[in-house]
């Protein structure tokens, strides 16, 4: 076991989102600003309590985002003693960690998405998207000519890491479609959902090849929308009107390889195995005990390789065990016959959140007042969310 | 191999406008403009340093040098793009990107495109070597099939 103070010491106690729309016509800020709004009042506290915010972005003066310092001022926040801006799993991760370390009692973490101009012809039409583009700090395609440096920050390795799977493990493509398939089956139960109809298999493997052999509905929803959680200590969420979700356990996970993807370490090595082993090394809670699991599916092979990385099955073996534990009336996965995954649907369904989501739906279904949508008796949630090669976490989140 | 003049920093910098060029990889740059694949090695141990890094991750010397490497590698893992990141563009048969991982050290990889080669006819582990393709009236590299013989 590694040294861990933290536990159970800190938790949620605000969620926050924004309707997800594929043109909502609004600014990063706007966004954040509802999510930020609607999480604090969720939390039942003054907006002068919050005293650190982690926003969305990578600089803290870029323009044009929800970054700390915008948000600080546009919610007129008077006092923070922590700031910073991340995103995918480490934003979270970060505000857990500034609460728990003291350099703040009360962290908002904010993140916001927007369908960028290279996810399609109609974004790239939207001068709007494309300004912003041009003003982000981090753009896509980044090599800027060089083909050599197409897969710093791509998502094209992911699929070459697909196909590398498939050939290493001599398995097909039923992790990658069960997986797909059980994600807009829970989409089509959660009225925010983007995609609303569910598929079947069939409509999978049909999908339009994008990355050879990654297909359309490999790939998460591009959307505008906002998620925002509001963490403090476990003693003052007692006091609060929520049910406290307690935060027992988190890690992130840093590998050797950094921004070139294409100098990969093995499968099992990138950097969610990293994060799985930093939380198993904390967390007193196991993977039997685990009611709901979380798994990041920016594209499927996220989420395949969080399903292998802490341990519900063998490397490679991802496809028979998703398959072994399908459940063929709710086409749902049902890991060893009860644990559920991805219950809101995802980025593949509700939309593109880089996986702020799936911490806002673990909390909810943790406190227990999802009606129809709600897992009975749902008191732990594992969530593993981020890239192969950067920025992933891997947080246990319980509830009494 | 086209005639440059004398690649002095200056030129680089006009024969690259889009490139993030700096004191770490503008060597990189000025072989690829003759036509020459180099990649920075550690003088003091031997190391291969990619991506263009200034100091050797293995013993921390920055004594570090480009070397040009032989152009023989294999196919790591490989991807066929039918849709490229700008949706203004159409792609008539796919375009195949690969990570090939260079003879000259275990992991050392370079990103680039498998040519002269049927996309179905590409495969993990395949041998290939360095060949030059014209993009943009610049010559970049590229990476074709080492033909059966020659293995």
């Amino acid at each position: 076991m590694a040294r861990h103070p933290l536990r159970d010491t800190i938790a949620v106690v605000g969620v926050g989102s924004t309707p997800y729309g594929r043109d909502l016509q609004r600014s990063h800020l706007s966004l954040g600003l509802e999510a930020a709004v609607n999480a604090i009042r969720d939390a039942g506290i003054d907006k002068q309590e919050v005293d650190g915010i982690c926003g969305s972005g990578m600089t803290p003066l870029a323009q044009g985002g929800a970054g700390f310092l915008s948000l600080q001022g546009s919610l007129g926040i008077e006092r923070c003693t922590w700031g910073v801006n991340s995103w995918l799993g480490s934003a979270f991760v970060h505000a857990g960690a500034a609460v728990a370390a003291g350099l703040c009692d009360t962290a908002l973490v904010v993140q916001t998405y927007m369908r960028e101009p290279n996810m399609s012809r109609s974004a790239a039409a939207d001068p709007f998207r494309r300004v912003l583009e041009q003003f982000s700090d981090v753009a896509s395609d980044m090599g800027g000519g060089d083909f050599a440096k197409r897969w710093v920050h791509s998502g094209e390795p992911y699929a070459a890491w697909m196909k590398r799977y498939m050939h290493d493990y001599g398995t097909n493509k039923d992790a990658f479609a069960y997986m797909a398939v059980n994600n807009r089956s829970h989409g089509s139960r959660n009225p925010a959902a983007v995609m609303q109809q569910p598929i079947t298999l069939e409509d999978y493997h049909a999908s339009r090849m994008i990355w050879e052999p990654m297909q359309i509905y490999d790939m998460d929803v591009p959307v505008d929308c906002a998620e925002a959680h509001v963490i403090t200590t476990a003693e003052r969420a007692r006091d609060l009107p929520n049910k406290p979700v307690y935060i027992h356990a988190m890690s992130l996970g840093g590998t050797r390889v950094g921004e070139f993807y294409e100098n990969t370490l093995g499968w099992t090595e990138n950097s969610h195995w990293v994060a799985a082993k930093g939380l198993w090394d904390r967390s007193e809670l196991r993977l039997d005990d685990v009611d709901l699991f979380y798994p990041y599916d920016g594209y499927t092979i996220d989420a395949v390789g969080c399903v292998e990385a802490v341990g519900w099955c063998k490397p490679g073996e991802a496809g028979e065990f998703l398959k072994s534990n399908w459940d063929p009336v709710d086409n749902i996965l049902r890991l060893n016959g009860r644990t559920q995954v991805t219950t809101h649907g995802g980025g593949l369904a509700l939309g593109r959140a880089g996986g702020a989501n799936f911490y806002s739906e673990a909390v909810r279904q943790l406190r227990g007042g999802e009606g129809s949508r709600q897992v009975a008796d749902a008191k732990s949630a594992l969530i593993n969310i981020g890239s192969f090669f950067h920025d992933p976490s891997a947080v246990m989140l319980r509830a009494d | 191999m086209r005639n440059y003049g004398p690649i002095d920093d200056v030129t680089v910098f006009e024969l690259y406008p889009g490139i993030q060029l700096n004191r770490d990889n503008i060597e990189h740059y000025r072989a690829l403009a003759e036509q020459q694949l180099v990649i920075n090695r550690c003088q003091d141990c031997g190391y291969w340093i990619y991506p263009h890094r200034p100091m050797c991750p293995e013993c921390w010397s920055l004594n570090v040098k480009p070397e040009q490497v032989s152009g023989f590698g294999t196919v790591f893992m490989f991807t066929l793009l039918y849709q490229l990141r700008d949706p203004k563009s159409h792609i008539m048969e796919p375009l195949a990107v690969a990570a090939v991982e260079l003879v000259e050290q275990k992991g050392l990889r370079y990103l680039s495109r498998i040519v002269n080669c049927a996309p179905e006819d590409i495969a993990h582990d395949m041998p290939v070597r360095l060949t030059w393709i014209e993009i943009g009236n610049l010559e970049w590299p590229a990476f074709e099939p080492v033909p059966e013989g020659q293995r």
